[in-house]
């Protein structure tokens, strides 16, 4: 397949945006100097679970230099992320459910005397015996009102619970050649974006609340303030300034959004709220606690026949995402294999704990470190190589799984082959001395969830574009920039339409009151469902361009082809124009030009209860090879390398897509090595480990080199063929470890994180035979 | 977050610093890079309302391979060509302290009398008080060690362990003037009391024989990324070796108890031995046996006293050339 | 709280002389951002362990949020505003072009270390380079990326050969960040 010709699309192009950033000029919500603006503070619980008995504010309002303080009587409709969940109140009312949850907000003239109110502030707790994990969170609780969220249909702490059963898995399970089993476990882990948390809220005199957040929500946060605060929607403006990094952790509505507000419509100054990193692990919503038990069995060829699994997760306090994730910790095991037999039981618990939510790779990781071990062990049961028993099981491009998945374009075999040839597979892999090990392992991930969280029929992607005289192309969409580069895809699908270099396209997306909704930056969606919309709009402006250019010169609108900043009659050359000369006659008795263009994605999916989750447009596909040793006198895990290949698609922008990767393979390693939410129950519901010192994540010296694969299957449906690049590149980065290192000391680590007690303990384990 | 309010002062000598310190005596502390105090106070750890800065005291800056200033910068030293030359443990064990970025202003004086560690005390002030802190910070209990009457905290800098080895001491002033003592004397049992220091005292310079030129040395160091990580484990050992003979031997650990740990009384039997792969492993046991070591870092106590016995075997290859000489002192 | 006086200090900050007033528990995170508007350095944890906050300080690249305001009275400040001149300095389009910059949070930190690293060493090797990064960290590039910049901008500025300052490695030796 030769790759269709264009000018930018494919091209290596800088971020739109980076010459800010590398200057010091991008402004972050914190960076934000609206004059007048007030400190915000947040008193915070000092339990995991009590009731509030008495909370008296008096005294620290009556604190010079304090303007405002709220509590949660102040708004007490709970909100979340998800219609089916909402759950968590903006402050603590008569309870408190975790350490750190506010309880109440304080707007003061700077921060040393917001800190000195705070000790002002008397709470009296009763404290309760908290839930500390899961697992105690499944014990029935007698009294309903015992429970950590009382109006739940269980009779414990569970928050929800799916079951799927397609095929008949007893049956193919009892004719296997074998099956393979294991109980995993995984500690939770956290964003750790670099930008903490912030927003600034200003309720302005016309009774207009702005607020300005680092969100990658920002329609969500619109609809949830609007809820929470009393406010219509058409009275709230929400500005998503530049964000540093989210991966997840800012894709929900938060409290500190919220108190911002209700300080700011209290005092009528502006409120700044930033988080110190302390305040950022307390509201992370990162990668659930989870215990997953997994089976995967396949024939004596080395088909697998089918696949059980069971996933427990530690949900926290509240639902965040929660819905999502228990679904997806089974139904994304559906790819790359076809698996026709299978079955999955998924529960969340609540627990007194910091809630987590969804983290890039959402809901799919941890289950696919599991599959991913065990289909090794099958290919070692079989004796086959497992690059060619995954080549053989993956499913085809353009078909549909037994969940009702529909399966479009798909390069998982070019994905395995590339890096299985790249690497030297077959001369390395069991043929490398002890302590040596190389590991393969795959993914599968959505590229936009189908379904939108809020049953509406706006469409989930709007994109606007207009054109005045001076020939600049402003482009709004609320697609939330968040340095994964959407701002640029955005720029460059215009850009490519219209045959103009990017330096003409403005890119406008952080103003609720200025572009049109987008749903913001989750589930992979951005490229796909933004992209398609901006081509869209882009030839709809483009249509009118060819209008003025048949006005002016003649010939018919298909004549024309637009590049290089001209407008290029085919048919006869000498007809060609400047897009200056075309926008001009354009303009003509019409002013400026403007166009919209949206994406909905097609109606998909099975019937059955739960249908919904997992169905994507299209999915993305990878395979990564790990080479490592491991020091086995202090279990060290030291890695050599990566390969690392990718099926985007389309690489609309290759840098972007490498950038992508390489960062995926970074945020895997931290997870599957050293990163963990680290809770002790004699720390009394705190994390141990809320700094970015003790809570490690991998610095350059640990960084092993990674070869970056792209593949480009051509998605018909994705804009230029593309389609996800920024969670899917996580998944395959953990199994590969994991495999490599049974490669390297023929052990199967079943805990994440690995940590160098955990190889000793296994090898000795090995050592006496137990493995 | 904020710096609890102090107020600063900036003595030019020792002498203006001493008499500063007696005048301000538990109402104040010293700085001197900052990277350590600084991030407790922030942390509202025990903070003073006087502080003292001694980053104008130029008389602390100098140093050669025979002294080196309390305030002398630990990336200087590092990169010293002379330290390389005659001392290279000691740039090799700079160069694992904290960050690159930290020892830009971090000191060695500082990291002498770095913190002891602890994960019940190195937390916010909102954690600790959600916790009702421990015995080294505002509350009545050890979170560690149930019922304890003394502090654990971990002494968890990197460079005392090989200055100790070294045969370093430390010169002090006060105001009965100035005292030398030997770095090995220098600190004292308990995360709260942690060193000899008295009324008004403050360290001017760490003194090193000219011998420990002669000794072959080694640092290795646990923790989990090559940056930032304060130690989990430091094993310190300079040997003077006749190829692979034991001729005299020190070994101090770093980051398993409240003080730099002298391990010279379990190696004694050694002295006088050839030292081969094997009786490497049996000095790193040695080294290991018995020894107490508590949770209150990264990592546990068990692994850590593993690694107790595999880093000194490691040591001990480097200083009998069994084993390439690590440039810096990683695993 | 009782709050000891602010006191008026001078220093030199990208190349223009500036006086503040600051109070001894500032710290000069704060007083860049807050009081001379250089928002470009940026705070991701205020405890020595991101990196985001680096500065130079007489040419020496320091984190600004463990530094005293104070301490910087005397001195010669560079942030990352005082790098292009007016034309970005080629760490800054080698960022640009390598895709070693995403979200940008963490970027003015690491071509403020950068910096630092290629006006001591004009041309580092990788692992010079790695360890002089190792104080940042970055949650997007996974740093191989800002690697490939550092090199790419070694190699552009060996290319001009723009002769890197003798002297300024020589200051760097004497003068301590907290000295006068
Ligand atoms: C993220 C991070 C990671 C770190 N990792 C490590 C690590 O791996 N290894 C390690 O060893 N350290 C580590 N540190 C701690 C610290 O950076 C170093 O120990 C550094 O050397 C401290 O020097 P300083 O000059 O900054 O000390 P300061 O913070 O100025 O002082 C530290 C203590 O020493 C006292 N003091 C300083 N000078 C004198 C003097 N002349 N006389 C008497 N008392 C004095 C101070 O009062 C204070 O109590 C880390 C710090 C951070 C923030
Ligand atoms: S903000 Fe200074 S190092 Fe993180
Ligand atoms: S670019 Fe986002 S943290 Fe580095």
């Amino acid at each position: 397949m030769t790759p269709p010709s264009w000018n930018v699309i494919g091209k290596p192009i800088p971020q739109v945006g980076s010459r800010q950033k590398v200057t010091g000029e991008a402004l972050y919500t914190d960076d934000l100097r609206i004059p007048g603006t007030l400190v915000g503070k947040i008193l915070r619980s000092p339990h995991a679970s009590a009731r509030i008995v008495r909370l008296d504010v008096s005294a620290a309002l009556a604190l010079p230099g304090v303007h405002a303080i709220v509590t949660g009587k102040d708004a007490p409709r709970p909100f979340g992320v998800l219609p089916i969940s909402k759950d968590e109140p903006s402050m603590g009312i008569d309870r408190v459910r975790y350490v750190g949850e506010p309880v109440a907000g304080i707007a003061a003239d700077d921060e040393w005397i917001a800190m000195e109110a705070m000790k002002l502030i008397h709470v009296e707790y009763l404290p309760t015996k908290p839930i500390d994990d899961a697992k105690q969170a499944l014990a029935e609780v007698a009294n309903a009102a015992d429970k950590i969220h009382p109006g739940t249909k269980f009779g414990n702490n569970l928050h929800k619970m799916v079951e799927q059963h397609f095929g008949d898995l007893p049956k193919a399970f009892s004719e296997s050649f074998h099956v393979a089993k294991g109980h995993f476990e995984y500690a939770g882990i956290s964003h750790t974006f670099t930008e903490p948390m912030s927003a600034v809220a200003h309720f302005d005199r016309d009774g207009r609340l702005h607020i300005w957040s680092a969100t990658q929500v920002p329609h969500y946060l619109h609809r949830a303030m609007s809820e929470v605060l009393g406010l219509p929607m058409s009275r709230i403006r929400v500005i998503r300034p530049n964000v540093g990094g989210g991966f997840g952790g800012k894709s929900d509505p938060f409290p500190h959004e919220m108190i911002a507000s209700l300080l700011t419509m209290r005092c009528r100054r502006p409120v700044r709220i930033t988080f110190d990193r302390e305040e950022v692990f307390i509201s992370h919503h990162g990668r659930h606690p989870s215990e997953i038990d997994v089976a995967v069995g396949c024939d004596k060829n080395g088909r697998l026949t089918g696949l059980d699994i069971d996933a427990l997760i530690d949900g926290g306090a509240y639902g965040s995402f929660g819905v999502v994730t228990s679904y997806y910790n089974g139904v994304l095991a559906q790819g790359p294999y076809r698996i026709d037999n299978f079955k999955y039981r998924g529960r969340r618990a609540y627990t007194n704990k910091p809630m987590s939510g969804a983290m890039r790779g959402h809901g799919a990781v941890n289950t696919r470190y599991a599959l991913e071990l065990l289909f090794d062990e099958c290919a070692e049961k079989v004796g086959i190589d497992p690059a060619e028993m995954r080549i053989q099981n993956a499913l085809p491009a353009y078909t549909t799984t037994i969940n009702d998945f529909r399966i479009t374009s798909n390069g998982v075999v070019e994905c395995i082959e590339k890096v299985r040839d790249a690497s030297g597979w077959k001369d390395k892999r069991g043929k490398l001395p002890f302590g040596h090990g190389i590991g393969l392992a795959c993914s599968f991930y959505i590229s936009g969830s189908a379904l939108p969280i809020h049953r509406t029929r706006t469409p989930q992607s709007t994109v606007h574009i207009k054109i005045d005289m001076d020939g600049g192309v402003t482009v709004h969409s609320m697609a939330a920039e968040i340095g994964q580069g959407s701002d640029t895809v955005l720029a460059q699908c215009v850009a490519e339409i219209l045959g103009l270099d990017v330096s003409w396209i403005r890119v406008k997306t952080e103003d609720s009151d200025l572009a049109p909704i987008d749903l913001g930056s989750y589930s992979s969606r951005v490229t796909f469902m933004m992209g398609n919309a901006a081509i869209k709009a882009a030839e709809n402006i483009r249509e009118q361009l060819r209008k003025a250019a048949c006005r002016m010169a003649g010939g018919e609108p298909t004549d024309w082809v637009f590049r290089d900043a001209k407008v290029i009659n085919t048919v006869d050359p000498s007809k060609s124009m400047t897009y200056m000369e075309a926008l001009d006659e354009a303009l003509a008795d019409n002013g400026a030009l403007i166009a919209s263009g949206w994406y909905q994605s097609p109606k998909l999916g099975g019937a059955y209860k739960g249908a919904g989750a997992g169905l994507s447009p299209t999915y993305s596909f990878g395979a990564y090879i790990t080479e490592l040793h491991v020091d086995t006198e202090t279990g060290f895990v030291h890695l050599d390398k990566i390969w690392a290949a990718h099926d985007c698609g389309r690489a609309l922008n290759p840098l972007a897509v490498k950038s992508q990767i390489i960062g995926c393979v970074h945020m895997g390693l931290g997870q599957v090595l050293m990163e963990q939410w680290d809770f002790n129950h004699r720390s009394k519901g705190n994390i141990r480990n809320p700094s970015l010192l003790d809570y490690p994540m991998l610095t350059a010296k640990e960084m092993p080199p990674v070869d970056v694969f792209i593949v480009e299957s051509d998605d018909k449906e994705g804009p230029f063929g593309a389609k996800e690049a920024g969670e899917g590149p996580l998944l395959p980065i953990l199994p590969s470890v994991g495999n490599a290192i049974y490669d390297a000391i023929g052990v199967r680590m079943r805990e994440l994180p690995i940590t160098p007690a955990s190889i000793l303990r296994a090898l000795e384990a090995k050592k006496k035979g137990k493995s | 977050m904020i710096l609890p309010p102090f107020t600063l002062h900036e003595p030019k000598t020792v002498d203006e610093a001493v008499a500063l310190k007696t005048k301000f005596g538990k109402d104040a502390d010293f700085v001197a890079g900052g990277t350590d105090l600084l991030c407790n106070y922030k942390y509202e750890i025990n903070a003073k309302p006087h502080v003292i800065s001694l980053g104008t005291v130029t008389e602390l800056k100098s140093f050669d391979t025979t002294r080196i200033g309390a305030g002398a910068l630990l990336d200087d030293v590092m990169t010293d060509s002379g330290m390389r030359r005659d001392l290279p443990v000691i740039p090799a064990a700079i160069g694992v302290i904290s960050s690159h970025l930290l020892r830009q202003t971090g000191t060695v004086g500082g990291n002498l009398m770095v913190d002891t560690r602890c994960f019940w005390f190195n937390q916010s002030k909102f954690w600790r008080d959600s916790i009702s802190g421990c015995l080294k910070s505002e509350g009545d209990a050890c979170r560690v060690v149930w019922g304890a009457k003394e502090c654990v905290a971990v002494y968890s800098g990197d460079l005392a362990p090989v200055l100790i080895t070294l045969g370093a001491s430390v010169t002090i002033a006060g105001p009965k003037g100035r005292r030398v003592v030997p770095l090995g004397e220098f600190y004292e049992h308990d995360g709260i009391k942690r060193h000899v220091l008295g009324e008004g005292e403050l360290l001017v310079e760490i003194r090193i024989p000219t011998e420990a030129r002669t000794w072959k040395a080694s640092y290795r160091k646990l923790r989990t990324r090559e940056s930032f990580d304060f130690p989990v484990l430091g094993v310190a050992v300079a040997a003077k070796v006749d190829g692979d003979l034991l001729l005299d031997a020190h070994v101090n650990l770093g980051a398993v108890h409240t003080t730099p740990l002298s391990r010279d009384g379990a190696i004694s039997q050694f002295i006088g031995k050839r030292i081969d792969e094997a009786t490497a492993s049996e000095i790193g046991e040695a080294v290991a046996d018995g020894l107490v070591i508590h949770n209150n870092t990264a990592m546990t106590p068990a692994y850590r006293r593993k690694m107790v016995a595999v880093f000194t075997k490691r040591c001990f290859l480097d200083v009998t050339g069994k084993r390439a000489v690590a440039e810096t002192a990683s695993r | 709280m009782s709050q000891p006086p602010k006191e008026v200090i001078k220093f030199e900050v990208n190349g223009r002389t500036v006086e503040v007033a600051v109070r001894p528990y500032d710290v000069l995170l704060d007083v860049l951002r807050n009081e001379l508007d250089l928002i470009g350095t940026k705070r991701g944890c205020d405890q020595g362990s991101c990196g985001c906050c680096a500065i130079h300080m007489d040419g020496r690249p320091v984190l600004s949020c463990l530094t005293l305001a104070k301490w910087a009275a005397g001195k010669k400040i560079t942030t990352i505003e005082g790098l292009a001149n007016p034309e970005p300095h080629p760490l800054q389009t080698a960022f640009e072009t390598c895709g070693a910059t995403q979200c940008g949070f963490c970027t003015p930190g690491f071509i403020m270390s950068a910096k630092a690293l290629l006006d001591r060493n004009a041309e580092p090797d990788e692992a010079t380079i790695k360890e002089h990064i190792s104080g940042n960290v970055c949650r997007c590039t996974g740093y191989l990326q800002i690697v490939e910049a550092v090199q790419k901008a070694s190699e552009e500025l060996l290319e001009k050969d723009r002769p890197h300052d003798a002297s300024v490695v020589e200051r760097n030796r004497q003068t301590h960040p907290a000295g006068r």
